[in-house]
């Protein structure tokens, strides 16, 4: 990779209550490409995004954005770094009380001072983007899933931010829905320049955008490499993941007794 | 029995830690300077916690103004001092009934949809959002509820009073035959302003703080599932009720027991 | 942000309603009144006995009220207690030398206030003198007393 590094990722400890859910990982994310996050479910990626983003202390490494160690700044300085930062929540997060327009308009009021008709243009454009100029006028609660995360998506590039995340963006959506967001992840990190991070368990979709893959699992990086070389590493457990076999490594069955000796109530349980 | 003694002390420090918890947010979500945004924000909370209070805190008033009238008469009228009615309904209502009755149906009526909404918030990611954006939720949403509660309050318990004393005329006076310029006259006669209108004020902005902190507190600290925000809008009334009828007795020690 | 001029009326209302509130508890309820303090006339009177006269208690001339007692304390001097009177200003020189002063009871068991009756002396009382004729309140006990000592006299 001949990219400048953006994001930096080292040596990261984190643990919640007796649960170890990041146990030394280091990641190096290039500016202007997009990088996915994989794992299974459960293995904190959604965790990790919050560390970045500043939300989370992790107990030992650090988090480079830019240079800058994210939890090293103060409260302000913080602040200023996440009006470069752009983040789509799983579940959109779009402001209920405010109407589709005022929510893409909220960093842009909040952030800038610009007169009112250059607000209403730049957040025209914005909808334009994903395709919902029609509906500015809807409130959140009559978008349905995948128009929701579209008006996400439409106020987290509002800023022009330099780096993106994506927290599973394509859960629970239909294939056209996905089909949508995919390509617009695409087209946005092109036009754009933006720097994304794709946080993700849905294989196909998520390997048809990305530029470079991490596969995260029992709280270190288990494999990383481009989407073409990484179905050849041969740890179980990544194959597992990519291929998506119930078991494995990763067991299909909860830990349980013998399933003869349970059937028959040898121990005697409930 | 070590192993209850540990649980005990365990317990009291998650108490203590929750206090200074909500010590801490209290600060950092009052202090600070409103922006042109904030006061607009604060407005809208006003609406909401204040102006469709204002229904039930108002007939409550009037029928407690009323009941006051009908239960005070019978029993003056047996020592043939039923003109001191209008004094017996001024001061039970300025000293202790608006206060204290305005602060629960508020924590019934304002405090659990406080606690719920911003709960919900949490639950679906719009707080975490609005901190990614690089906005603090602390003074977005919770500043404007925190100050709209601590200004309506007051002003509920002030309508509140005021209607059950008319509440009470219209029972002493028009029903009863209660003399009319001896309602007025027996109330004019012991009410002190500062001493009876200002220390139930005190003990309303006293409630109003409370009440609307651990409203707000109790949304903000939730687990976020729906189980949570139900516990947590439960703990809201429990807890505040609990607090004003607790307060309330400090209060009344402090302003009229005569320690001074 | 949208702004509803519904909801700001509303709450302008309402906020005009607590402060209307407030005036009225303070000038219905408590009874103040819009006169400055420098408006007013001042009187002593010592009393023997002030029963249970307390602070605000209404001042009365021929039934009307025309001010009210504004302190009460003990004079350690006489050993007697010491009314502080708050008249209406128009009072002031007007009020002959010999006024006296009592208190007095409204109804059996109502409160206690100050009675002014006036004398016919050609001086009159100023700003801060003190009114030397006064009766002091009855009390329930040693009327019975009284009484009692009268019967067993006869």
């Amino acid at each position: 990779m001949t990219d400048s590094l953006f994001v930096e990722v080292e040596n990261l400890h984190f643990s919640r209550g007796e649960k170890v859910i990041f146990d030394g990982v280091a990641m190096q994310i290039p500016r202007g490409r997009i990088t996915a996050i994989m794992g299974p479910s459960g293995t904190g990626k959604t965790t990790l995004l919050k560390l970045i983003g500043g939300q989370l202390v992790p107990d030992a490494g650090r988090v480079l954005i830019a240079g800058q160690d994210v939890h090293a700044l103060s409260r302000k300085a913080l602040f200023t770094l996440r009006r470069r930062m752009g983040m789509l929540f799983q579940s959109g997060a779009l402001f209920s009380d405010l109407s589709v327009f005022e929510n893409v308009a909220f960093p842009l009021r909040v952030h800038t001072d610009l007169p009112q008709t250059m607000i209403r243009d730049l957040v025209l454009m914005k909808l334009q983007a994903v395709g919902l100029r029609g509906a500015r006028e809807l409130m959140p609660a009559e978008l349905s899933g995948g128009m929701a995360r579209r008006v996400a998506l439409a106020r987290a590039i509002a800023l022009d931010p330099d780096l993106v995340l994506y927290d599973e963006p394509f859960v629970g959506q239909d294939p056209i829905s996905k089909g949508v967001l995919v390509q617009l992840i695409k087209k946005l990190n092109e036009a754009l320049g933006l720097t994304s991070i794709v946080v993700s368990h849905d294989i196909q979709e998520t390997l048809s955008i990305a530029d470079y893959v991490y596969v995260i699992a029992d709280g270190q990086v288990m494999a990383h490499g481009t989407p073409e070389n990484l179905d050849i590493d041969d740890d179980p457990r990544v194959t597992q993941f990519v291929h998506g076999e119930p078991d494995g490594p990763v067991p299909f069955h909860y830990q349980a007794p013998d399933y003869f000796r349970d059937i028959l109530n040898l121990e005697g349980r409930p | 029995m070590i192993g209850r003694v540990m649980r005990l002390g365990q317990r009291g420090c998650d108490v203590l830690e929750a206090l200074g918890r909500a010590g801490l947010f209290l600060v950092q979500s009052s202090v600070g300077i409103p922006s042109r945004e904030g006061c607009y924000l604060w407005l809208r909370q006003m609406h909401f916690v204040g102006v469709l209070s204002l229904a039930i805190v108002l007939v409550s008033g009037l029928f407690i103004g009323m009941v006051l009238a009908l239960q005070g008469y019978t029993i003056l009228v047996d020592f043939g001092a039923e003109q001191a009615l209008g004094q017996m309904v001024a001061l039970s209502l300025l000293r202790e009934l608006s206060p204290v009755v305005a602060a629960l149906l508020f924590a019934g009526r304002a405090g659990s949809a406080l606690t719920a909404e911003i709960g919900l918030m949490k639950a679906t990611e719009q707080l975490t959002s609005m901190e990614m954006i690089g906005v603090d939720p602390l003074r977005r949403v919770v500043a404007p509820r925190l100050w709209a509660g601590f200004v309506a309050l007051p002003m509920l318990t002030v309508g509140f009073s005021v209607v059950g004393i008319y509440g009470g005329y219209l029972v002493g006076v028009e029903w009863l035959g209660v003399f009319e310029g001896s309602y007025w006259s027996s109330m004019q006669a012991s009410v002190d302003f500062i001493a009876d209108v200002g220390n139930g004020m005190v003990k309303s902005l006293v409630f109003a703080l409370v009440v609307t902190w651990i409203a707000v507190f109790q949304g903000y600290d939730l687990v976020p599932t729906s189980e949570g925000i139900s516990r947590a809008t439960t703990r809201t009334v429990v807890y505040s009720s609990l607090a004003v009828l607790g307060l309330d007795f400090v209060l009344t020690a402090l302003m009229f027991g005569g320690f001074s | 942000m949208k702004r509803s001029k519904t909801m700001e009326l509303g709450v302008g209302l309402f906020m005009l309603a607590g402060i209307l509130g407030l005036l009225i508890l303070g000038l219905r309820v408590s009874g103040l009144t819009f006169t400055a303090a420098d408006d007013s006339f001042r009187l002593e009177a010592n009393f023997a006995n002030i029963g249970g006269l307390k602070p605000r208690a209404r001042v009365t001339m021929s039934g009307v009220t025309v001010g009210r007692v504004s302190a009460i304390e003990l004079d350690t001097e006489w050993y007697d207690a010491r009314v502080l009177l708050e008249l209406d200003a128009e009072l002031e020189d007007r009020l002959p030398r010999d006024t006296t002063a009592a208190i007095l009871t409204s109804g059996l068991l109502g409160e206690q206030y100050v009675g002014l009756t006036v004398g016919g002396d050609p001086e009159m009382l100023g700003d801060g003198d003190t009114i030397r004729d006064t009766q002091s309140a009855l009390v329930l006990e040693e009327l019975i007393q009284q009484f009692v000592s009268n019967m067993v006299n006869d």
